[in-house]
């Protein structure tokens, strides 16, 4: 079974009978074989504490935010690292005179991670609503349809596209995809879309001096969906690469039993689909994991605003391109802090995605690969 | 019920429109994977049509320039010999921790617990961001230094390759079949000799275009340099201050408002690009002259 994400067989080629071997050779030989054992055993120890670390390490930096903003970072829309002072108002939002000047007040520094959270959930699933069609119809043409002499190549490409660097596909979408979106495509969805019930798509409400107007969503081409667009460009590979790898994987009866039934060219393509339903998730959870993480990319088309806004077309602000935004600049002890503490979610985020990815391929995997 | 019985049902009374439907499907799915080789040759294509008329020898040979100055925008020298010095500190420590932990779990695995966590760990660290890697630089290297350096930038580059290498070795040990193992260790070999003289070379080509992928991997990182090398405008090799590094500068010259610095940035993407190409061309190659070899 070619299948990359597959645990290796239970089978170990190291050899059983090296241990009754040993009376025979030098002293000598002997050490270097017990020093090499253990540095090959102190580098995966070593490799395994790099994780505990990343967790440690993250937490413990965090600890100031955490026990600041407690729950209330995970659901607090408000992201502001200083203090700022407004002009106060009263609750009927008139200004409030004080000694015959304008009265001001200073909001404390608040840091509430739901804009981010949403930016990386709604970037990624968008990239996904993108990603995983064609990533799956591409698989089925390279297992069904092609010939071995185009799908090399086409495989080939595939996993070029994949190590492309990820600022590659920022730079390209921050100078082809955004001006292309901005002065194209968005106006011409606005022309056709802007019809009522789809208002809330082009339009925003913004508190101007206490009254909020709703004005027309001025179209930047940096926004929601180009953030979505290349990030699905970027998880394009692996999700193809792992479900070509997963549908391979459908024993051959599978397909000849339905083809057998008379069932037609998709009806057996989705009989294999529904087969390998389990890999398949895996590689769109890799592919989501994937999506969440990325950083430079996003980071360069997305708009950077930390502001939850319900249309996709404007700017918004993903977990990790605000820490590329904000974290060299942080000054403040708690800004660092919280920075640190949408890290440490991030993190435990794809730890999640990631571990039950790999559940998911490798199970599929073992089970379609003994009789049902 | 199992999938083919429902096909089955389904395909019965087969008509006109589930076969129109089955072919539609079809051509989509075939549509799908040239969309993706039409992505790829866009992007592509844009860095060759833009960035190849830009590259010049100046771009390997100079410093940049500020704005104003003679000879703007120079060159990304300072930025190639950065990653130069990135690339060799982060290999330095990421390929012998990789390597090794790829040898414990191909050829020690049976005996060990920790074979298989450290087998999950590796395909889970594989997929962290990067810039969380980078933040646990900035905890553990410039934070007590007191300020930015490239052993930070070169540490997060390390932690990125190793579980890529490791991975790619412990694949390319399995593929070496177990009689060479058993004829070692017959001859009276120790173990570790088996591996290093017998089981390794035997893997060799393998094992390098491995090395050679989690290189040009971290070579086109950027995240995890953020806030770790930083980057820099001077030309130094001192790890010890902020490094300079190819993506960092292009990075900022992208971003930033100038149009020249933007025509040589994707002239430095089109650079880094090639190099990933041609290291994905020869492990494709290698990969196959291996498996012949071997098999």
């Amino acid at each position: 079974m070619a299948l990359e994400t597959a645990t290796p067989p239970a089978t170990d080629p190291a050899p059983a009978p090296a241990r009754r071997r040993r009376t025979r050779v030098s002293g000598k030989g002997r050490a270097w074989d017990a020093i090499f054992a253990g540095l090959a055993r102190g580098s995966t120890v070593l490799t395994l504490l790099i994780l505990a670390a990343l967790v440690a390490v993250l937490f413990e930096s965090a600890v100031p935010s955490i026990r600041e903003n407690g729950a209330k970072f995970l659901v607090s829309s408000e992201w502001r690292p200083n203090e700022r002072e407004v002009q106060k108002r009263d609750a009927a939002g008139h200004l409030v005179m004080e000694d015959g000047e304008v009265a001001t007040e200073t909001l404390p520094a608040e840091f509430g991670a739901l804009p981010v959270i949403w930016g990386t959930a709604a970037s990624s699933l968008l990239a996904l609503l993108f990603a995983v069609p064609i990533g799956f119809g591409a698989a089925l043409f390279l297992v069904r349809i092609c010939k071995p002499r185009l799908g090399g190549p086409l495989s080939f490409l595939i996993e070029f596209l994949a190590a492309v660097p990820s600022i590659a596909y920022g730079m390209w979408g921050l100078m082809v995809l955004a001006p292309l979106l901005q002065d194209h495509i968005e106006p011409f969805l606005r022309s056709v879309l802007d019809v009522p019930g789809l208002h809330w798509l082009f339009h925003e409400t913004i508190q101007v001096g206490g009254e909020s107007i709703t004005r027309v969503l001025p179209l930047s081409g940096r926004d929601m969906l180009c953030g979505g667009l290349v990030l699905g460009i970027m998880i394009l590979p692996i999700v193809t690469a792992i479900s070509r790898d997963v549908l391979r994987a459908v024993p051959r009866e599978q397909i000849e039993g339905s083809l057998a039934l008379g069932a037609t060219w998709w009806q057996s393509s989705w009989a294999m689909l529904r087969y390998s339903r389990a890999g398949l998730l895996g590689a769109v959870l890799l592919g989501l994991a994937r999506a969440a993480g990325e950083t430079m990319a996003v980071t360069m088309v997305i708009g950077n605003n930390n502001q939850i806004k319900a249309s996709i077309f404007a700017p918004a602000q993903t977990m990790s391109s605000l820490l590329a935004n904000e974290f060299a600049e942080a000054t403040t002890e708690l800004h660092r802090a919280a920075l640190i503490e949408i890290a440490l979610v991030l993190l435990l985020m794809s730890l999640a995605f990631n571990i039950s990815a790999r559940m998911l391929v490798t199970g599929g995997a073992t089970k379609s690969g003994g009789r049902r | 019920m199992s999938a083919p019985e429902k096909a089955g049902r389904k395909a019965r009374p087969r008509r006109t429109s589930s076969r129109v439907l089955s072919t539609t499907l079809k051509y989509l799915c075939s549509a799908s994977a040239f969309l993706i080789s039409g992505i790829l040759l866009a992007v592509i294509g844009y860095f060759v049509s833009i960035g190849g008329s830009a590259i010049n020898w100046q771009l390997f040979s100079e410093l940049p320039q500020a704005r104003g100055m003679e000879g703007y925008p120079g060159g990304m020298l300072n930025a190639i010999l950065g990653t130069c010095v990135l690339l060799v500190l982060a290999s330095v420590v990421g390929i012998p921790v990789g390597i090794l932990t790829g040898i414990f779990l191909s050829e020690y695995g049976s005996e060990s617990r920790i074979a298989a966590p450290a087998r999950f760990v590796c395909d889970v660290l594989a997929g962290v961001p990067s810039i969380v890697v980078g933040i646990l630089g900035y905890e553990l290297l410039v934070v007590p230094i007191g300020h930015y350096n490239g052993y930070a930038g070169a540490f997060a580059l390390a932690i990125v390759m190793i579980p890529i290498v490791a991975r790619s070795t412990e694949e390319m040990l399995r593929l070496v079949p177990n009689t060479i193992r058993e004829a070692s260790i017959a001859l009276g070999a120790t173990r570790a000799h088996t591996i290093m003289k017998v089981v390794l070379p035997a893997a060799t080509g393998g094992v390098v275009t491995g090395v050679m992928l989690a290189m040009a991997r971290v070579a086109s990182e950027t995240a995890p340099l953020l806030f770790t090398a930083l980057g820099s405008r001077l030309l130094t090799l001192d790890p010890s201050q902020p490094l300079p590094s190819l993506t960092v500068h292009i990075f900022n010259q992208a971003t930033g408002p100038y149009r020249e610095e933007q025509t040589q940035a994707w002239a430095g993407m089109l650079i880094l690009i090639l190099l990933v190409f041609v290291l994905n061309l020869a492990v494709r190659f290698s990969l196959r002259k291996s498996t012949l070899k071997l098999g």
